[in-house]
């Protein structure tokens, strides 16, 4: 008995660290979910029938739960026979919900994808494939959507979502701060050699201002890599191409600016948002989210569009709301995400909430969003969208994600040069391509 | 005084040097100690301050730990624009009747393990302690797809039914029923009684300590718990706290000073059974975790 007991001790302590251990790395493995590309076309048939549809979305916590309650009543007032029930989750929960509603079978009837993670879940079958559906709607014209925001939610012919809005990262600035130094404001011109310099001037460690802020991570990194003329992937996507030249020269403009111009210490979450608020930073590169946090600064800012290199780029962020191939009600489905998108209530209660941008083609609706200031220079936000670049997307996203931004930490804490920190991560991403 | 010292010089230096030795030895014990404590309550201290500061205060660099103005608002607000009541009590009543529940199977199944001789038992014990190796991670779909089967989807039921049976429980009883002398027990059973009068009479009354820190363990663990809760239930008026305080998280910022108070609240429950269970749980773990 006692071996036995003795053995026993020891068998569980190890189950408990193991159990602790795995805990805190392994995530719900999703398996593929209903893989048939189900084009069921929509059943127009009996419309007094009540309908309760599910919608599950990571964009309306904690600020706009009553904006979206507002758009699901309108909707509901046009529809008496469909209810729409909402389901939030913060963002970085949300997805971990998702995968598993999805892979049990109960996917929410509808939902909201970031274009990001929305390539994994069409290929793997279970989004609803939207053009019949569109087509089969008279009064539906796929133009009332910014272009390019429907395109990025095709794949092989598919329209496996419809764009509900979009953010692009603008570069903030500090006006006073700007006047105080004798620096002329950035403008469209700027290059990296620009901001550079007018960073040095702003930069005056003694009274603790800081030039600038870049965040140093995946989202950044690809977009200064299409900023200096490079590419991530090679023509065919089968290998990484952001370890060349270019990559590193990039990741080096990146991490060359801390302790110059950028604090190092500041990494963590909402520091840099809380250094430009106490009007302790220049410029800062950040996404036009920030607008209403920013209102109210004892300072003047504005924006501009972001300096380039070899050319100019701009990220562009855009979230679809998509259908399960698991709902019962497709036709429904489609007419509240068609709602939700683009009708006039929708649009109108996200601009005056400024809750991020409805990604409509029409920029006269855009009148009440592009007369508030601050800032001024608003129209900067349409501005970049000449220029935008969609993030690399691969199926294991967030992986890819986490290797990029991992090696990008490790050359900016100086564990590693940069070359290898990006060498390092091209490998491990490759792996993930194969 | 004078007299102290002068003895103390006739009994010679070796004793002074081991008075000196045992005294440095201490002192670095309490620094050791003092620290890894600061260490420890820094946290708590940190959210505590921060749920005391306003919005615009925390943006101010550097931080401070001591809130000034002392921003009582905070509690107000989350009290109000978010139903933090109800996630309170929905997280008190499923650790409690889960923490119940639980007790009351591992105490039956570490009985019949602890006491009962029946074919393939320690193989059986063995198998089931083998379970504690799986991470929930990787039982939460199949986990899902049974509640679904079950209807049980956006529940209370779905919150309280995973954690009734525990491994680790029942093998914390049967350990501690293991340590209690067989003879007490012997002799009711010559005065005739049986299985069930044992466990109810002798058995559970002995066994106590090792039932409260089970108790300590599976609330602690009930009321933190997070992915669970999280997945199986979609009505805000299910929802247990740490689920819905994680709502208060925007994808772009976060009102800190907000989540730190709905935090505090948080943890003020967690503290009370704490201090009621604390005895016991250093005790229980001694007595029959680690009893070889």
């Amino acid at each position: 008995m006692r071996p036995l007991s003795r053995a026993l001790v020891a068998f569980a302590a190890t189950a408990i660290v193991a159990g602790a251990c795995t805990g805190a790395t392994s995530s719900p493995s999703a398996s593929t979910g209903d893989a048939s590309p189900s084009g069921s076309a929509p059943s127009a048939s009996s419309p007094a029938e009540p309908v309760t549809l599910t919608y599950f979305t990571f964009s309306a916590v904690p600020d706009h739960l009553a904006d979206l309650d507002a758009i699901v009543q309108a909707f509901e007032q046009k529809n008496p026979n469909i209810s729409i029930e909402v389901q939030t989750a913060a963002y970085a929960d949300y997805f971990t919900k998702l995968q598993t509603q999805v892979a049990s079978g109960s996917a929410p009837d509808t939902f909201e994808l970031n274009y990001e993670n929305s390539v994994s879940y069409a290929n793997s079958g279970a989004l609803l494939d939207l053009s019949p559906l569109a087509a089969a709607d008279a009064s539906f014209d796929p133009a009332v959507y910014y272009p390019k925001a429907y395109e990025v939610f095709q794949a092989d012919g598919v329209q496996f979502g419809v764009p509900a809005h979009f953010s692009d990262v603008l570069l903030f600035y500090n006006k006073d701060l700007f006047d105080a130094a004798g620096v002329a404001y950035p403008d469209a011109s700027w290059t990296w050699e620009d901001e550079r310099a007018a960073a040095e001037k702003l930069t005056d460690k003694a009274t603790g201002v800081w030039g600038d802020f870049q965040p140093i991570q995946f989202f950044e990194f690809y977009k200064v890599l299409a900023q200096n003329g490079g590419s991530f992937f090679n023509a065919d996507k089968t290998a990484s191409t952001f370890n060349d030249a270019k990559g590193v020269e990039a990741a080096e403009w990146l991490i060359g600016k801390l302790d110059k111009t950028m604090p190092s210490d500041a990494f963590g979450p909402d520091q840099d948002s809380a250094l430009f608020k106490s009007g302790k930073l220049g410029m800062w590169h950040t996404g036009i989210w920030m607008f209403s946090a920013l209102k109210d600064t004892p300072f003047t800012w504005d924006v501009s569009v972001e300096p380039g290199n070899v050319t100019k780029a701009h990220q562009f962020f855009a979230n679809a709301v998509v259908a399960s191939t698991a709902t019962e009600h497709p036709a429904e489905a489609w007419a509240w995400l068609r709602f939700l998108t683009s009708s006039k209530e929708a649009v109108e209660t996200r601009l005056a909430a400024s809750w991020e941008l409805p990604a409509v083609a029409d920029q006269s609706l855009f009148g009440s969003y592009l007369s508030q200031t601050p800032p001024d220079n608003r129209e900067a936000v349409f501005d970049a969208l000449s220029n935008i670049v969609t993030p690399p997307v691969i199926e294991q996203q967030s992986q890819m994600q986490d290797i990029v931004t991992q090696a990008l930490e490790k050359a900016r804490l100086g564990q590693l040069s940069v070359q290898d920190a990006l060498n390092e991560a091209a490998t491990q991403v490759d792996a993930l391509l194969q | 005084m004078v007299e102290l010292t002068r003895t103390s010089a006739l009994t010679g230096t070796g004793l002074r040097k081991v008075h000196w030795g045992r005294l440095a030895s201490r002192a670095v014990i309490y620094a050791a100690l003092t620290a890894g404590g600061l260490a420890m309550i820094f946290p708590f201290l940190w959210m505590l301050s921060t749920s005391f500061q306003s919005a615009g205060a925390l943006l101010v660099p550097p931080p401070q730990l001591i809130p000034s103005p002392i921003e009582l608002g905070n509690y107000a607000e989350i009290a109000s624009a978010f139903p933090l009541w109800r996630f309170l009590l929905n997280s008190l009543g499923v650790a409690a009747v889960a923490t119940t529940l639980q007790i009351a199977t591992s105490a039956m199944a570490g009985y019949a393990f602890a006491r009962l001789r029946f074919r393939g038992r320690d193989a059986l014990f063995l198998l089931y302690i083998a379970t504690l190796m799986v991470p929930l991670q990787v039982t939460i779909l199949p986990l899902f797809v049974e509640m679904k089967y079950l209807g049980l989807v956006d529940s209370y039921g779905a919150l309280v039914l995973p954690s009734i049976a525990s491994a680790f429980g029942t093998f914390l009883l049967r350990q501690a029923f293991l340590g209690l002398p067989r003879e007490l027990e012997e002799a009711a059973f010559m005065d005739g009684a049986g299985h069930l009068t044992v466990f109810r009479r002798i058995v559970l009354p002995l066994a106590l300590p090792a039932i409260a820190t089970l108790a300590v363990f599976s609330f602690v663990a009930s009321w933190n718990s997070f992915l669970w809760p999280l997945i199986i239930v979609n009505s805000p008026d299910l929802m247990t706290l740490p689920v819905g305080l994680s709502n208060l998280q925007g994808r772009y910022a976060t009102a800190w000073n907000l989540l730190m108070a709905g935090s505090t609240v948080a943890v003020v429950p967690i503290l009370i059974v704490y201090v009621i269970g604390q005895k016991y749980v250093i005790r229980g773990v001694t007595l029959s975790g680690l009893k070889g």
